[in-house]
């Protein structure tokens, strides 16, 4: 009995502690949700409470009607779908050829291309700015999106996935003489599905809310992206509506949220089946 | 059903094959004819090498040295899709996410088979191995036994000439496993494929094998019908490995017409002096199966005295165990013997002994009056595993 009991405590000590943690990291989100709905002078004078005196939808409002807010947004979605879908595809080419071809050298490479997932961003971001240059595309969508087409992580993650389908499966569809096209698409790709659907979504996410790289390449407003778009109103250069800035902000997250809630299963899946399999 | 699906004749060939990972050498300088449309087991104990030998069959595997030669083509650099394998593994391998139909045709419709030859093999394979109620079920929804039929059906349903299988029934209980034997002996007799089965269980072996290829630590130790490979072992470890439990093996000296075992002298009878005195050695290895171990109540010039140390019960039958100047030997009866402790005379079965060289523990041979009952068919004895046989069994 005295066993259970001391169980017990433990988990609820357990249990305050991790509501205190999504307390702490859902504060940010709520924060930014009430202020979106108060006008500015209540937002700077009152930030701290929380909930809106007279509640207004001023600040959606001044956002679709002063800036190209679709067009932003628009960029942003084809940007993230683009980076995400090719990310995805030579993630996926990538992980089959280190899953399942033989080749000299297989391993130095892959270590090779995991060792740069610890390369700083800050030391390729000048040649990589250099060379978006010269190719002429800087201020456009192509030349945010052009260095991002591969990914170490995604990589890494569906090589995981791989691994743990059985070589016998690949073996029998070897014996069938069926190819390597085939193989993926109607053999691995359906069981690293959830790994895909993970590793597609985490792609999205992160491109949604990329802001140095284009604010490096982005110049005219309407190639703006949404993080951009949140900058005008809360830099030195912006000002600082800082009530718009809140409503921009939760228009920002408001897509990336809802493909969470939707995934996240196969989110947390993917990511305990990296830890496990090492 | 149609029974005419016999395949063209497709044999397999291993010369001087090896198979080496980094520095060991897993399979040694194999040579095996397998004939077209038999029925030949891969057996031996874990590591000897037998699934390797299947890989590299079916070119999952790259051979290191030698020739494979498949339908008299040399084949060590045909891609294992163009070999006209068809292979069961032990894990059976079905695809998770489709359906046993799906499964069972995945192979033909990738490759633009018509549809109504499909459909129509599939009828035949679910069918024979009673899947039918089961088609579209998916592997996870199925028992064992299913999925063990499920991938035979697969393998089945490609009507390959060479039909390979990975201990495919080590996953299955003892009741399975017998009605599984039976339907695969079922389906060879139907399509006649080149049937090449690795097990390391020899009552699998022996049952489903027409010639079994017995192998240790990569190395050939006999190819043979599965009753020459029990009556005649070609050395201790193939007297050791088949048969339950084991061959005992008595280390033994020969003076004229007379066998010192231990310190026991025994008479030997002519045809075994005879034999004995052509192969040129008196150091010997003794050995008689436990269930040709018979007893006297009185000792005679052909028994040997011995203590009983412990008796097991089978059920239908009981293990004796027995000293014999120190050396533990153990007997198979049907009655209950003595006790514990009490001495008892031993009198081997002289037209079921195996004499083996001490040096080398290859046999001696066997005495004319007892040469193999049911002798190999000439022409299927295989010219290379001859040679193999020569250089290094008997």
């Amino acid at each position: 009995m005295k066993i259970r009991k001391k169980i017990k405590d433990s988990q609820i000590l357990w249990h305050i502690l991790l509501c205190l943690v999504v307390a702490i990291l859902l504060f940010p989100i709520v924060f930014a949700v009430m202020n979106s709905f108060k006008n500015n002078t209540e937002a700077i004078n009152n930030v701290m409470h929380l909930l809106p005196k007279e509640p207004t939808l001023e600040n959606y409002i001044h956002v679709f009607e002063k800036l190209p807010f679709v067009r932003i947004t628009l960029n942003t979605f084809i940007i993230a779908v683009v980076v995400t879908l090719l990310k995805t595809i030579t993630s996926l080419f990538a992980a089959y050829a280190f899953v399942y071809f033989d080749f000299k050298g297989k391993g130095i490479l892959y270590f090779l291309m995991l060792s740069t997932m610890f390369i700083p961003f800050t030391v390729t971001m000048i040649p990589n700015y250099l060379l978006v240059s010269k190719l002429g595309l800087s201020d456009s969508i192509i030349g945010v999106m052009l260095p991002q087409f591969a990914d170490v992580l995604g990589i890494f993650m569906l090589r995981q996935s791989m691994r743990g389908i059985s070589k016998s499966l690949i073996e029998v569809a070897r014996l069938d003489n069926i190819g390597n096209v085939k193989i993926m698409t109607d053999i691995v790709l359906p069981l690293v599905r959830p790994a895909l659907i993970s590793t597609g979504i985490i792609f999205f996410i992160n491109s949604w809310n990329e802001y140095v790289w284009p604010v490096l390449i982005l110049k005219s407003k309407e190639n703006y992206t949404l993080s951009l778009a949140l900058q005008m109103y809360i830099s030195s250069e912006g000002g600082t509506n800082f009530s718009v800035a809140m409503a921009v902000s939760v228009m920002t997250m408001l897509i990336p949220l809802v493909l969470y809630i939707i995934f996240q299963r196969y989110i947390i899946n993917t990511f305990a089946m990296s830890g496990i399999k090492g | 059903m149609d029974n005419n699906h016999t395949c063209d004749s497709k044999e397999i060939i291993f010369e001087h094959v090896k198979k080496i990972y980094e520095k060991t050498e897993v399979v040694k300088d194999l040579n095996l004819k397998i004939h077209a449309g038999e029925r030949l087991i891969l057996l031996g104990p874990s590591g000897c090498g037998k699934s390797t030998t299947l890989r590299m069959i079916a070119g999952l595997e790259d051979i290191s040295a030698g020739n494979l030669y498949m339908n008299g083509k040399r084949s060590n650099d045909i891609p294992c899709g163009d070999r006209g394998v068809a292979m069961v593994f032990q894990n059976y391998a079905l695809y998770p996410h489709m359906t046993v139909r799906q499964n069972i045709t995945y192979g033909l419709s990738v490759h633009k088979m018509d549809k109504a030859e499909i459909e129509s093999r599939l009828e035949e394979v679910l069918t024979m191995l009673d899947l039918t109620d089961y088609a579209d079920r998916k592997p996870k929804e199925l028992s064992g036994g299913q999925r063990q039929r499920v991938a035979l059906a697969r393998a089945v349903v490609k009507r390959s000439p060479y039909f390979l299988l990975d201990e495919p029934l080590s996953n299955l209980d003892a009741q399975l496993r017998l009605h599984a034997r039976k339907e695969l002996v079922r389906i060879h007799e139907t399509y006649h494929q080149t049937l090449v089965y690795v097990t390391h269980d020899q009552i699998e072996a022996m049952t489903v094998g027409q010639r079994i290829a017995l192998l240790k630590d990569g190395d050939l130790q006999m190819v043979d019908t599965p009753s020459n490979i029990y009556n005649h072992p070609a050395n201790v470890f193939t007297a050791k490995f088949i048969g339950s439990p084991s061959m005992n093996i008595l280390p033994a000296k020969y003076t004229t017409g007379s066998l010192l075992a231990g310190c026991q002298s025994i008479e030997l009878p002519e045809m075994w002096c005879r034999q004995i005195e052509t192969s040129s050695t008196n150091d010997l290895f003794f050995g008689i199966r436990p269930e040709h171990v018979t007893f006297t109540s009185v000792s005679e010039p052909n028994t040997l005295k011995a203590t009983v140390k412990y008796i097991e019960d089978y059920g239908n039958r009981y293990g004796i165990y027995l000293d014999i100047d120190g050396i533990e030997i153990i007997a198979l009866r049907e009655e209950e013997i003595s006790s514990c402790g009490s001495t008892v005379f031993v009198k081997p079965n002289f037209e079921k002994v195996h004499f083996f060289h001490m040096d080398d523990e290859r046999t001696i041979g066997y005495p004319r009056e007892l040469a193999k009952t049911k002798p190999l068919d000439v022409d299927s004895i295989p010219n290379i595993a001859e040679e193999n046989t020569d250089k290094k069994v008997v």
